[in-house]
């Protein structure tokens, strides 16, 4: 014990003295290690962690898949009919539940927030085992049928918008027009599958039969719809095997359908199989190769960390060879040397272990906050006795390398005679042909990462500052929902839509006001016909009123923007953009030219510049068609530096009408940054690892030339007292050097083109006269790396007078 | 009265640490003429390496004035210190401290690579052959240090020093990696130079070399303790002037 105290002490003192070395290794391990722990959490959670639920291993998901009369997938969704006549005929699966996926407006608030519901059957909530933290989940008094309004809320629904109200049961809520009384509220333990997507968190429960496909009878016997919200889980209780079971249930739920669908003559062919995936492969999908990309990834980084501790460690050594010299001399044997190496290194691995847990846990933060809708069960990310454990045996692991690698470069014969002869650093020896390959590696990997994220900083930020080619400054957007139960008729809707935008129009922070869909919305494809030739197309097609290109200064090439006669005329004509116009009428006008969309034909009343959303490679054909006067999607220009509050918008909807109700709202430049999200996550991740990346490798070139200068301290004494100067000594060194930093380098173009030659297809759009000038950036930043490694070692040596180096490797 | 190479006035040492001073050298005055054959001598610790050094321009006095051929040298910055070292001083040390991985030849025209006005290969070769000559390794140009004898490379050493011309040749313990017969020769081709016109100063524990030199310095502490003791002398100074020029305080 005394013997591990004075060991300690002594490692303790060592590193206070090479405050330089211990902060560089700590910080380095620290950052590597965190984010390898980070993801190995995530990946014990993905892949090894049994699901949160009670017989979890016998919970399956029973999807509807939809074949052509070709048995191509068109997709997995279930028709409404099937779906209740297999929830109220099966027999295979002990306890079932059914739920739609739908969001809503939680109207009983002031701020008219949108939610997040799901429209259950009770067993849901048995299958899941839901611990209640107020009140009860849905019994049989909530069974199909029963239409008994109550509501359940998740927990942090409760919290964010009742602020965790201990009365909130028997409370009353509005969603979409429809009262619930609150029933309970779900533990802050549950966590929910997503089976509707990841990262997609319910806030409201409520029974299955107010779901709207419930609540109207078109879709209740609709046999030619198909809707991908709708879920099926079960538990299964016998033998058999999952495939037996598929085909068990197959053969009567599709003959029910095809039944229904017999005078549909475009269903003709058209097949429904039934698919059982565990609840474990549902709520995963193909996450597990994901993370397991990211674990070698990370797990790259931490071997890239220990290359370059490596190299300082191999320094290090190099400089304690006196040291350990006196301990050899004074009868210090291998093992006490070896002992005495293992104490500093497992100090500092344990330093940067604890700096490790803390990045650790931000990156859980990161991911949960970030990544919630990239990766399951992100949710239940927390340090945990995984983590530490796993953090303990990699911190040995390490730690002992670090002090074998050690041991192993010091020639303890070697050492023992150091101290009696003139000894220029015998004692300690690495091979210059390992530090070669270890210059030669560490250029090699730097230069091809630092590459590669360049690149890819470069993409993200040309997409991220290219001009979209219309106006999103001072522009809001919203949409309405109007109650579910409320029949208004479309003139009635129309009244009310005029009377919303006349009030719109007369707020003193409203410059204008359209009645249009959001430039940035990327759905509305219609299949749109080419009088002349009879063409199908398919078009990104948007509905607008007059207002909308004045609003948002698209440029007109030819013809007309629609005008305010037209709107209320509600003219047959259409306006698209110049790619269309193109494909319409080549070089010539496109105006005039006729296209049939939904049974109008409508006539080319004008032509546009096409523009761009964020992440569109290139200009979709876009036509602009006269919205109508019901519409319920609006596009306000504030005056510069005003604003509308969701609550004013709210407030106003309600004085209009009391069935409206809000549902989004956002500003343009919002919704281009959610769009941009990834663009924006690819720069700042792709400028970190660069950076990071850069950083490591500066620090591993920098050790390892560190110990080639210290190997080579007496022979630089020894040019420098017989006349060389400074720059000759720099010069030297770098001339040195520059061999390793070439072969480094054409390797790394050699496993880039590997990678262009490997992938040419996904890169060629990649590859251009501006990645050569990205390379050449790269080299240069490569260069000055390499000049700084080489310089920074010397300024000991050439910047003191030549007895110093002389007399210190004495 | 011939001329001076070296002159050193009020020069002190003092190596600090952050408690202690300590004062390797004292007020140290010396000259040294051309075509001199300077040994100093003195215990371990007594500042002769010290003193070599701030002759050899490796390192630089705390206080005091250096000259060499009339030169201030006192406060020159680490490149000037470097040209005069290349230009001016040959030294020799008593490791040898040859460069393992290049030739015998490379390491004797090294200085001459390090001059500021380049030279051409052919008069490179000439005078690294010269020079090679002096000290008999003709032979041996194209070894590797590490191939050769102790002898050998302190041969190399001293060809290394002369390659460039100096005005003086300083001496650190030439004979302290050999044995004894081989350091005789080593002096022997010492003694040579000199006789040849080589101005050398040598630095030495053991009093058998520093009897060969024509001046003999004692230091103890720091300080020179006595005016030299003269041998005859192959040159044209006296021992009045001699004595003129080196005091002690």
């Amino acid at each position: 014990m005394n013997q591990s105290i004075y060991l300690l002490k002594q490692a303790w003192a060592g590193l206070r003295l090479k405050k330089g070395f211990s902060a560089t290794v700590i910080a380095t391990l620290g950052i590597s290690l965190g984010a390898l722990l980070c993801i190995l959490t995530l990946a014990y959670i993905v892949i090894v962690k049994p699901l949160p639920y009670p017989e979890q291993g016998a919970l399956y998901q029973l999807n509807s898949v939809v074949k052509d009369k070709n048995a191509e997938v068109l997709g997995r969704a279930y028709n409404y009919p099937s779906l209740i006549h297999l929830y109220d005929t099966q027999t295979v699966f002990s306890e079932s539940a059914i739920a739609l996926y739908s969001e809503s407006v939680l109207s009983s608030l002031a701020t008219h927030p949108t939610v997040k519901t799901i429209y259950a059957t009770p067993k849901w909530f048995t299958l899941l085992g839901s611990q209640m933290a107020l009140g009860r989940a849905f019994e049989q008094t909530e069974n199909k049928e029963s239409y008994n309004p109550v509501a359940i809320l998740s927990y942090h629904t409760w919290k964010q918008k009742f602020n965790l109200d201990s009365e909130i049961l028997d409370k009353t809520i509005t969603v979409s027009g429809n009262n619930y009384k609150v029933v309970g509220v779900l533990s802050e333990s549950f966590v929910e599958p997503q089976l509707a997507g990841t990262g997609s968190k319910t806030d409201i429960y409520l029974p299955w039969d107010f779901n709207s496909y419930h609540q109207s009878d078109n879709w209740r016997n609709r046999w030619g719809g198909f809707i991908t919200r709708l879920h099926f889980i079960g538990k299964l209780d016998g033998q058999m095997a999952p495939s037996q079971i598929e085909q068990t249930l197959t053969g009567p739920f599709n003959n029910y359908w095809q039944e229904n669908v017999s005078d549909i003559a475009r269903f003709k062919g058209w097949t429904i199989q039934m698919e059982l995936k565990s609840f474990k492969e549902a709520i995963l999908g193909d996450s597990t190769n994901t993370v397991l990309l990211l674990l070698a990834g990370v797990t790259g980084l931490v071997l890239i960390a220990c290359t370059n501790i490596t190299n300082l460690f191999m320094s290090r050594t190099a400089e304690q060879q006196r040291q350990l010299a006196i301990q050899a001399v004074v009868g210090a044997k291998k093992r006490h040397l070896f002992h005495s190496l293992l104490t500093e290194s497992a100090l500092l691995v344990f330093a940067s272990l604890a700096l490790a847990l803390v990045i650790a846990n931000s990156g859980f933060w990161v991911l949960q906050h970030y990544l919630a809708s990239s990766f399951p069960r992100i949710d239940e990310l927390a340090l945990n006795g995984f983590t530490f454990v796993s953090a303990v045996l990699i911190a040995l692991i390490i730690a002992l390398f670090f002090a074998r690698l050690s041991a192993g470069i010091v020639n303890y014969k070697a050492l023992n005679s150091i101290l009696q002869s003139s000894g220029k650093g015998t004692g300690v020896q690495v091979s210059e042909k390992v530090r070669r390959i270890l210059v030669i590696s560490q250029v090699t990997i730097v230069t091809t990462l630092v590459f590669i994220n360049i690149g890819l900083l470069k993409d993200s930020l040309k997409i991220i500052t290219e001009p979209l080619g219309f106006e999103t400054k001072d522009i809001t957007t919203f949409n309405i929902n109007v109650n579910g139960s409320s029949n208004l008729s479309s003139e009635q809707l129309q009244a009310l839509m005029l009377e919303l935008r006349n009030r719109l129009q007369a707020l003193p922070q409203v410059d204008d006001v359209s009645q249009a869909i959001s430039p940035l919305e990327i759905n509305g494809m219609r299949i749109q016909t080419v009088e002349e030739t009879q063409e199908s197309l398919t078009i990104q097609s948007r509905y607008i009123d007059d207002r909308y290109f004045n609003m948002t200064g698209q440029t007109l090439i030819e013809g007309n923007f629609f005008s305010e006669s037209d709107f209320k005329d509600q003219n047959y004509s259409i306006i698209i953009n110049d790619v269309y116009a193109r494909r319409l009428a080549g070089e010539g006008s496109a105006l005039g030219k006729k296209i049939s969309v939904g049974g109008d034909l409508l006539s080319v009343g004008g032509v546009v510049k096409g523009v761009k959303v964020p992440n569109e490679t290139d200009i979709p054909m876009r036509a602009y068609m006269l919205t109508s006067a019901d519409e319920r999607q609006f596009i306000l220009k504030m005056k510069p530096n005003q604003t509308l509050s969701r609550e004013m918008i709210a407030s106003i909807l309600k004085e209009v009408s009391s069935q409206l109700y809000l549902k989004d709202l956002d500003t343009l430049e919002e919704k281009k940054s959610q769009m941009l999200f990834t663009q924006y996550t690819t720069a700042i991740t792709s400028s970190v690892l660069a950076t990071l990346t850069f950083l490591l490798a500066t620090i591993g070139l920098y050790g390892i030339l560190n110990y080639a200068t210290q190997m080579r301290k007496f022979e630089l004494g020894t040019r420098l007292a017989i006349g060389a100067s400074r720059k000759d000594v720099i010069s030297l060194i770098i001339k040195d050097n520059a061999g390793s930093v070439v072969i480094g380098l054409v390797a790394s173009l050699i496993i880039l083109l590997g990678l262009y030659i490997g992938f040419a297809q996904a890169l060629s759009s990649y590859v251009n006269m501006g990645t050569v000038a990205m390379f050449f950036v790269t080299l240069a930043l490569i260069s000055l790396m390499t000049w700084f490694a080489c310089y920074w070692p010397l300024r000991s040596i050439i910047n003191v007078m030549p007895i110093h180096s002389l007399r210190d490797s004495q | 009265m011939s001329e001076i190479k070296i002159q050193m006035k009020n020069i002190s040492k003092v190596f600090e640490t952050e408690d202690m001073e300590t004062h390797a050298l004292k007020d140290v005055n010396l000259t040294i003429y051309k075509g001199d054959y300077v040994s100093i001598s003195g215990p371990s610790g007594c500042g002769k390496s010290t003193l070599l050094s701030l002759l050899g321009l490796l390192d630089m006095p705390t206080s005091g004035e250096y000259k060499i051929e009339g030169v201030d040298v006192s406060n020159l910055s680490l490149d000037e210190a470097a040209e005069i070292r290349n230009s001016k001083i040959g030294f020799i040390f008593q490791s040898f401290n040859l460069i393992d991985q290049i030739s015998v030849f490379d390491n004797v025209a090294l200085p001459l690579r390090y001059r500021s006005e380049a030279m051409s290969t052919t008069e490179i070769e000439q005078r690294v052959n010269k020079c090679l000559e002096m000290v008999s390794m003709t032979h041996r140009a194209q070894h590797k240090p590490n191939q050769l004898s102790g002898g050998q490379q302190q041969r190399i050493a001293i060809a290394r020093a002369l390659v460039g011309d100096p005005a003086i040749l300083f001496v650190d313990e030439a004979t302290g990696n050999l044995d004894s017969n081989t350091g005789d020769q080593i002096m022997d081709v010492l003694e040579q130079l000199n006789q040849n016109g080589t101005t050398i100063c040598m630095v030495t524990h053991e009093s058998r070399y520093a009897d060969r030199a024509t001046k003999q310095f004692k230091l103890l502490d720091g300080e020179i303790l006595t005016t030299p003791t003269n041998r005859e002398s192959n040159v044209n100074n006296t021992v009045e002037e001699s004595e003129e020029v080196l005091t002690t305080d």
